[in-house]
């Protein structure tokens, strides 16, 4: 399970970041790093960007962004 | 240490800082964006001495001075970045000063890290790596009161500690810590620095199958959970914090949407009702001078060359004025109070589909008041090829210039009949279909360059959503007036200087016995057509009058006017492109026109009134456009009784004024923006090629439709 198919309000726990371009390492690099609890706090409009909670700070980041984040059972 | 009067040595003799006696120390302020960078610099700094681009990149580069303890410092603004390891070419730069490898840029001899108080974790990334450079660092824990507020304590010294590293704690708009900043600046260069260990042992933690740098951030992210363990402590708030609760509004799908449109509505309103009674002023004030210049000079070239070159040209310029201004206060506030990145983040979706991203929406959006404030505001946008691509189709967006070109032409040539319902008329919906023409034009171009030349890795679009904050005074009115210096100062002068050089060619070769004989000959073709005509000839009255004009002292004045500039090189070079205008309904008259609107388009039917006789009337006003209507419905082509001015002809002017790229001061803020003229010469070339194109389409099918 991915980080795009956490519902609105709730939190998850990442696992994992797929892919070793530069994308997957900015995510990294923004806090998404295993272990740590993102809160899905919301989604733009048409399917736009995803609004997460991590580390104290709000990030947003578009769908399929999101997908390669994959969530702990 | 004690300020000399001098500011020359320093008096404790210390040896790394005595041997920079007289010399600048380089600081270099890195640090993530919406950190409170810009406020820390205008507290350290004042105005910056500099501001522009980095050689060969869109990327902007700020410089300071200020002295400390009779220590001269440079202050080297970084563009906001996340990381060391580079992923756009604004983080580029940012590394590459840090390892002195930017030519022209001096190498720092310090660095001072800035990091939000109130997001520390994900700020020490960058600054334990900043740290591993081995530069002399301090750094600067900004935005401590918002922190405070929010109940975060962080124990400064034991970070400092662990860091290895002076930490400073600032509130910059109150100046809190900036002399403890500057003395620390000045002690860390006094011994060599010593980078804190202790990634490695996090680094072997990790799962080797990660890619090195995959580990590296997962590592570094481990160590600084350890580094903040016991340094900062969280008070929980009583009641959910206020800025949570604004986000739940306004980043909400629907009711976020729906403030973000009145925002933008009121923005984009004020931009062009607040501005317009200031505009207006502005170009009151310059007839006033003009007419002044007119009393004081006598009649010949220099009065020319001032009025119509050198005041038209400045009048041109500083009309803009209100517009940059504005736009930039709001987006200064917006950006200071944290809505821009919402803005960005709910408006993404919409620009994806056509190859931009959320934060082109403000620039595309005020390029409908006027290209040059929106092709500025698009330095908000923090990814270089975004920025580029939205300043290239940001000049299709209707401007209000075209507006009195589009009126003019549908008011006089679309016939005013109803289209299905009563009160939808033809003209409003062309009008309307010119905007949508610019629109569509735009998304094509964006989607077709952002699938082939601008193609490349996709930039990652991990954009952090601020805290909310008021926005900082001194920061919004530094950005408006630098936007407005920056205009004028480097733009102003070239757009002038475009100015004079088309009053030359219109104005020049003038030959007075030519100018009499074009006079009499028109007379002549005059008086021949009125022969010709029925007394019931809806022409007739018009060609009667304008024969009658010619006898009266301004009737010939602008006659005279008139021939003098369908004689100069203008008029010559009218008639070298009419093969090329030929195919969209046109005659020589409007190519001269079209080449002289080349500063601005709406200068188009002030051409036109020189052109067919009127003089310089305002075709902008009742009595003006009325007359300069009435003489293009007169018009013909040369020897024959074909009207020039049909529906078709009136459509494809309207389509190539929506794509064309006259206007010489849009183009001249992308040379600026951009740092590059060639970026100006693309923009000139696709567009005039697209307004070519779509006005021979529009002519060849609406004379099909209409034949």
């Amino acid at each position: 399970m991915s980080l795009e198919q956490v519902a609105i309000g709730s939190t998850a726990r990442v696992a994992d970041v797929s892919g070793s371009d530069s994308t997957s390492l900015r995510l990294l690099e923004m806090g998404l790093t295993p272990g740590v609890n993102v809160r899905v706090v919301g989604t733009a409009p048409l399917g736009g960007p995803m609004e997460l909670e991590l580390r104290g700070y709000r990030l947003s980041i578009r769908r399929h962004e999101a997908a390669r984040v994959a969530i702990a059972k | 240490m004690t300020a000399t009067p001098d500011g020359s040595a320093s008096p404790d003799g210390s040896p790394s800082l005595a041997g920079r006696a007289g010399r600048l120390i380089v600081v270099a302020l890195l640090g993530n964006p919406n950190t409170g960078k810009s406020t820390l610099f205008s507290a350290l700094a004042g105005i910056p001495t500099r501001i522009g681009n980095y050689p060969g990149v869109t990327v902007e580069e700020k410089l300071g001075r200020f002295s400390h303890r009779g220590h001269s410092i440079e202050l080297i603004d970084l563009p906001g970045t996340y990381s060391l390891v580079p992923k756009s070419p604004d983080e580029q730069v940012a590394v590459d000063v840090l390892h002195g490898r930017l030519a022209g840029v001096p190498t720092p001899d310090c660095v001072v890290v800035v990091a939000d108080a109130t997001n520390l974790e994900r700020n020490l990334y960058l600054a334990t790596q900043a740290l591993s450079l081995g530069l002399p660092t301090v750094v600067a824990l900004t935005l401590s009161d918002v922190a405070d507020d929010k109940g975060i304590t962080i124990d400064s010294a034991e970070l400092g500690r662990r860091l290895a590293c002076p930490v400073i704690r600032v509130v910059a708009p109150t100046r809190t810590g900036i002399d403890a900043l500057g003395d620390a600046v000045l002690s860390v260069m006094q011994s060599p620095p010593q980078p804190p260990q202790g990634l490695d042992a996090h680094l072997s933690a990790v799962d080797p199958r990660h890619e090195p740098a995959a580990r590296e951030a997962i590592a570094r992210y481990a160590w600084i959970e350890q580094l903040l363990s016991g340094v900062v402590h969280r008070q929980p708030p009583a009641s959910r914090p206020l800025g949570e609760r604004i986000d739940d509004v306004l980043t909400h799908r629907l009711w976020g949407t729906l403030v973000f449109a009145a925002t933008m509505l009121a923005m984009f309103s004020s931009i062009f009702w607040l501005a317009t009674p200031l505009m207006d002023g502005i170009s009151s004030g310059m007839d006033w001078v003009s007419g002044l210049a007119e009393s004081l000079l006598p009649e010949g070239a220099i009065r020319s060359l001032v009025v119509n070159g050198v005041l038209a040209g400045v009048g041109g310029v500083v009309v803009f004025v209100p517009q940059i201004a504005m736009l930039f206060l709001f987006v200064a506030i917006l950006e200071g109070c944290g809505y821009l990145s919402r803005a960005a983040f709910l408006m993404d979706r919409l620009l994806c589909s056509v190859g931009l991203g959320g934060k082109s929406f403000i620039p595309l959006l005020s390029s409908f008041a006027c290209a040059i404030p929106g092709i500025m505001a698009a330095r908000t946008i923090e990814n270089p090829r975004d920025r580029l691509l939205t300043i290239l189709v940001a000049p299709l967006m209707s401007c209000s210039a075209r507006l009195p070109v589009y009126l003019l032409l549908c008011g006089a040539f679309v016939p005013n009949v109803a289209v299905g319902v009563s009160w939808l008329r033809l003209p409003a919906l062309v009008l309307a279909g010119m905007y949508a023409v610019g629109v569509a034009t735009a998304a094509l171009v964006a989607l077709l360059l952002s699938r082939t030349i601008f193609r490349g890795p996709p930039q990652p679009f991990v954009m952090e959503l601020p805290g909310w904050r008021w926005p900082r005074w001194p920061v919004v009115l530094e950005r408006v007036r630098e936007a407005v210096w920056s205009f004028l100062q480097n733009a102003g002068t070239l757009i002038v200087a475009v100015s004079i050089v088309v009053w030359a060619l219109s104005s020049y070769p003038h030959n007075d016995a030519v100018i009499d004989a074009d006079v009499a000959a028109h007379r002549e073709v005059l008086s021949t057509r009125l022969a010709g005509l029925s007394a019931d000839d809806p022409d007739q009255t018009d060609v009667a009058e304008e024969l009658a004009a010619l006898d009266t002292d301004d009737g010939l004045a602008a006659a005279r006017r008139g021939a003098a500039q369908r004689h100069s090189a203008l008029g010559w070079m009218g008639r070298l492109v009419e093969p090329l205008v030929k195919p969209l309904g046109w005659d020589w008259r409007l190519g001269c026109a079209a080449i002289a609107s080349f500063p601005a388009r709406e200068v188009v039917l002030g051409t036109l009134a020189v052109i067919y006789n009127l003089g310089d009337i305002d075709p902008g006003e009742e009595e003006g456009g009325t007359a300069l209507v009435r003489r293009l419905r007169a018009a013909t082509w040369d020897g024959t009784n074909r009207k020039v001015f049909t529906l078709p002809v009136a459509l494809s002017i309207m389509v190539f004024f929506a794509l064309c790229a006259q206007c010489a001061s849009t183009l001249v803020v992308i040379g600026r923006e951009t740092s590059s003229w060639l970026w100006p010469v693309v923009t000139f070339t696709y567009m005039t090629v697209l307004a070519w194109l779509g006005a021979f389409a529009t002519y060849q099918i609406g004379t099909w439709l209409g034949g």
